[in-house]
């Protein structure tokens, strides 16, 4: 409900604009409300059930309060409780036995509150033992056969003693005595519309309370479907409820069932508030008192006050709320124009009509044969709103259906997004990554290739022939398989590097006769580092070459031993590869010539820097015996170049 | 000195290199080690070589004036299954030496190697000893595990189906790339020194794709062309 209010209007148009706005809405309504009057009362009129008028008794006479007068029914009595002295109808109807084909019987369409009919001084029907067709707010009617032994040719005497303790005054409509297969239509008839229609109604009224309760107790937060069931389940205990007949002793339910209509119409008013959306103001509880009086009377007082009360308090009581529900309606019609509340407000006018037209019949100012028919309008109009509200749920959950869809649509759609954009941001993060590995190739080549090809160059300028352009050149070429070496994906194994490397260096000493020993001293090599980039690999390849290339130019070895092993340091295990050879050193080497010194000391500063770029420790020791070379790896590789600048 | 077959005659072998110095470098090289050479500069004068018998070797340059050394190897294969072929190569990257593997060599030579190497080398491959170098085992092992690890993008390179090795093939694989020598490798495998060559031969013929229809069908199996 709250979302439907939610849904109303908010912005209030102001002034004169207002006004018309307001005008051209409620003429509209209040013309249609008008329609519907007439409409009801023209249905009021054709629900009069028709009576086999030719078998009609009118023609009574009356004894009460110890007189007797000749009356015509149908008649209302001048007492509200007549149990001491019920007052007694006399007639008389003509019986010709060679007209009567079948049995015949007597027909009471209405009276109130019990009868006790006699043919020829021998009851043949007590109402006062059923107890559902005493009550006063029912137009139950009844019929008795009467035994043919009971007739006599010619007159007939039939009496009828009214039973009547209140609310309302007695009443006893015409008597039809006849043939049992005329008279029973109409009973039928009256059965049907006031007996069975309202069972029908109330069992629905049952069935949607029970609905409505459980909607509720799952969605407490709209108390208008909890405010509906209880006034469906007064109005089903109000139905069913036996009354018991005076003067059996006062139960305290009949208090309960008169308390029920006011309960029951403030209610109803509570739920036209809730159901537009409206706060149900706190002066509201106002409309229940009473109610609650009638009730609290009921089980403490005697009979007829409570009865008395009921008249006073509780049918006006009635009328207003059915009132305060039609001015409820009218003001949601302005402010909603919707089809819900143009069809609550038509049903409320209905019910106020009947509602009308049942309190001039009580004050006698219409003759309608007490029929009663607000009940029943107000049982037609509650099972209407019932089964609208449960329609309306079912809508409602299916709106859930369909947001739900919505919401699958619209998580595919931003997860689509989110994939482009992530697609998108790798494809960034990748080509930032090719542009910096190219960078960095760029630089490696520069590094060594470059300037290796440019001494190439500057050798053949100067007539250099053979070895010096050989190596020049040669040292250029493993370059250029070191840095594409590089690049393959080793997956952090830098074994798989260094075994490339094994052959290139194998390749390098073999001329020069110097043996390379291989040695990896624990079993799975080196550490693995998942972060190791193809520049790492380089730099420190290019250490080892540094190293052996040292010691073939310089130190005269015969023996390069290469040992690889993994020591454990107090941060976990790291790597070691040390490079030795057997020759001179470069220390007693680099006082030979000064040339050699300078590029020596030059190889060494490079070592050194490579070492630092990739996080490696180089510790370097030369002596007579040998040079010794060791490279401490980092437990992680630097994300970025450490002498980068 | 005269290197001879099992027959006793002097072994031919077929040299294609388009580069003239690096084509004389090579066939001194060998001519020394006493093979016999004929050399062809493009793939035609090496068609026509060939129209007068078969070399015991081919070594062929890939970038041909004419052609790819890769159709001359297929060639090869085809007409004289027992002719051993090997591929010159610059740098020995996978690139080219894998694509050569695929169609039927069994090695690769070094433009620059020195002129020992070179002879060793062909012997070698005479007697039945593949050679094969650290990051071109690499490359097939790292392959092998491409394909276990079932990778969603294709493997850059080219295309090799690894599917035929077994495990203890690339346990020697993983060996050679991680810089052991093939004694070090037979030991640690147990296996016998002299084994170690005959497996990488067996490694190189099964990474090869013998004919257009089991091409298309291993690549079916390893799932990189989805019927």
């Amino acid at each position: 409900m709250s979302e439907i209010a939610a849904k109303a209007p908010a912005k209030a148009p102001a002034g004169p604009a207002r006004r018309r706005l307001l005008a051209a809405r409620l003429v509209p309504y209040l013309l249609l409300q008008a329609l519907i009057v007439i409409v009801t009362l023209l249905g009021l009129r054709l629900l009069q059930p028709n009576d086999p008028e030719d078998f009609a008794l009118s023609d009574f006479s009356v004894r009460e309060n110890g007189l007797t007068r000749p009356v015509a029914l149908p008649h209302f009595t001048t007492s509200r409780d007549s149990l001491a002295d019920p007052p007694l109808y006399t007639g008389a109807f003509t019986f010709r036995r060679e007209d009567a084909t079948a049995g015949w019987s007597v027909f009471l369409p209405r009276f109130s509150n019990a009868v006790e009919v006699a043919v020829n001084g021998v009851v043949v029907l007590d109402s006062r033992r059923d107890a559902n067709a005493n009550r006063p707010d029912r137009n139950t009617p009844q019929i008795a056969s009467i035994p043919a032994s009971l007739l006599r040719e010619g007159g007939n005497e039939i009496t009828v003693r009214l039973f009547v303790w209140g609310p309302l005054k007695g009443f006893l409509d015409t008597v039809y005595v006849g043939p049992d297969a005329a008279l029973r239509p109409a009973y039928e008839t009256r059965t049907l519309l006031f007996v069975t229609l309202p069972v029908v109604f109330s069992a629905w009224q049952a069935i949607l309370a029970v609905i409505l309760a459980i909607m509720w107790l799952m969605r407490r937060r709209e108390p208008v479907y909890g405010v509906l069931a209880v006034a469906m389940v007064l109005g089903v205990v109000q139905a069913f409820a036996q009354a018991p007949v005076p003067p059996a002793n006062a139960s305290r339910l009949s208090a309960v069932l008169l308390a029920s209509a006011p309960i029951e119409s403030a209610l109803v008013v509570v739920f036209g508030v809730l159901f537009f959306g409206w706060r149900w103001p706190r002066y509201g509880t106002l409309l229940f008192m009473p109610g609650i009086l009638v009730f609290v009377v009921g089980l403490i007082g005697g009979p007829p006050l409570p009865r008395i009360l009921f008249l006073v308090l509780g049918i006006p009581t009635v009328g207003l709320c059915l009132f305060l529900m039609a001015c409820v309606t009218a003001a949601a019609v302005v402010r909603r124009q919707d089809a819900a509340s143009f069809t609550i407000g038509c049903a409320v006018t209905i019910v106020l009509v009947c509602w009308i037209q049942d309190m001039l019949t009580v004050l006698e100012i219409t003759s309608n044969d007490r029929i009663f028919v607000s009940r029943l309008s107000y049982s037609a109009m509650l099972v209407a709103i019932g089964a609208g509200l449960t329609w309306r749920f079912a809508r409602a959950l299916n709106q859930v259906d369909s947001f739900a869809g919505q919401l699958v649509t619209r998580v595919r759609e931003a997860e689509e997004r989110l994939k482009a954009s992530f697609a998108r941001e790798e494809e960034r993060a990748r080509a930032a990554a090719l542009a910096n590995e190219r960078t960095r190739l760029m630089r490696d080549l520069h590094d060594g290739l470059g300037g290796q090809l440019v001494s190439i160059v500057a050798l053949s300028e100067r007539g250099h022939e053979g070895a010096t352009i050989t190596d020049a050149a040669r040292a250029a070429l493993k370059d250029l398989r070191l840095v594409i070496d590089s690049m393959d994906d080793i997956g952090g194994d830098l074994m798989l590097a260094l075994g490339s490397w094994r052959e290139r260096a194998t390749a390098q000493l073999r001329p020069h006769d110097i043996a390379l020993d291989w040695r990896v001293a624990t079993p799975q090599g080196l550490p693995l580092h998942s972060e190791l980039r193809p520049w790492h690999v380089i730099q420190i390849v290019r250490i080892l070459d540094e190293a052996v290339t040292n010691a073939v130019k310089h130190a005269q070895a015969r023996h390069v031993a290469v040992t690889i092993e993994t020591r454990d340091g107090s941060d976990g295990p790291y790597g070691m590869i040390s490079v030795a050879d057997d020759g001179r050193g470069f220390a007693s080497a680099g006082n030979s010539t000064a040339a050699g010194a300078g590029q020596t000391a030059r190889g060494l500063r490079n070592m050194r820097s490579r070492a630092t770029r990739c996080g490696a420790a180089l510790d370097l020791s030369s002596d007579a015996s040998g040079t010794r070379v060791q490279l401490q790896l980092p437990q992680r590789f630097p994300d970025s170049d450490m002498a980068a600048g | 000195m005269s290197e001879q077959g099992e027959t006793g005659d002097p072994i031919t072998i077929l040299l294609v290199e388009d580069d003239a110095p690096t084509c004389w470098r090579l066939q001194d090289a060998l001519v020394k080690a006493g093979y016999e050479v004929r050399s062809a500069g493009t793939l035609g004068e090496a068609r026509s070589a060939l129209a007068s018998g078969a070399p015991r070797v081919l070594l062929t340059d890939l970038r041909l004036p004419d052609g790819h050394g890769v159709e001359l190897i297929r060639e090869m294969r085809q007409r004289f299954p027992d002719t051993e072929i090997m591929v010159i190569s610059a740098l020995g990257d996978e690139e080219s030496v894998i694509s050569a593997i695929t169609v039927g060599a069994t090695g690769y030579l070094l433009k620059d190697a020195f002129p020992t190497d070179i002879a060793t080398t062909v012997r070698d491959l005479v007697a039945g000893h593949s050679p094969i170098s650290a990051s071109i085992a690499r490359f097939i092992v790292r392959r092998t595990q491409g394909v276990a690890q079932n990778s969603a993008e294709p493997p850059r390179g080219p295309a090799l189906n690894t599917a035929r090795l077994t495990p203890r093939e690339i346990d020697i694989l993983w060996g050679i790339a991680k810089g052991f020598s093939y004694a070090e490798i037979a030991s640690h495998l147990g296996l016998s020194r002299q084994t170690v060559p005959g497996h990488i031969k067996n490694i190189y013929r099964k990474l090869e794709v013998h004919t257009r229809s089991e091409a298309v069908f291993e690549a079916v199996q390893q799932g990189l062309i989805k019927l």
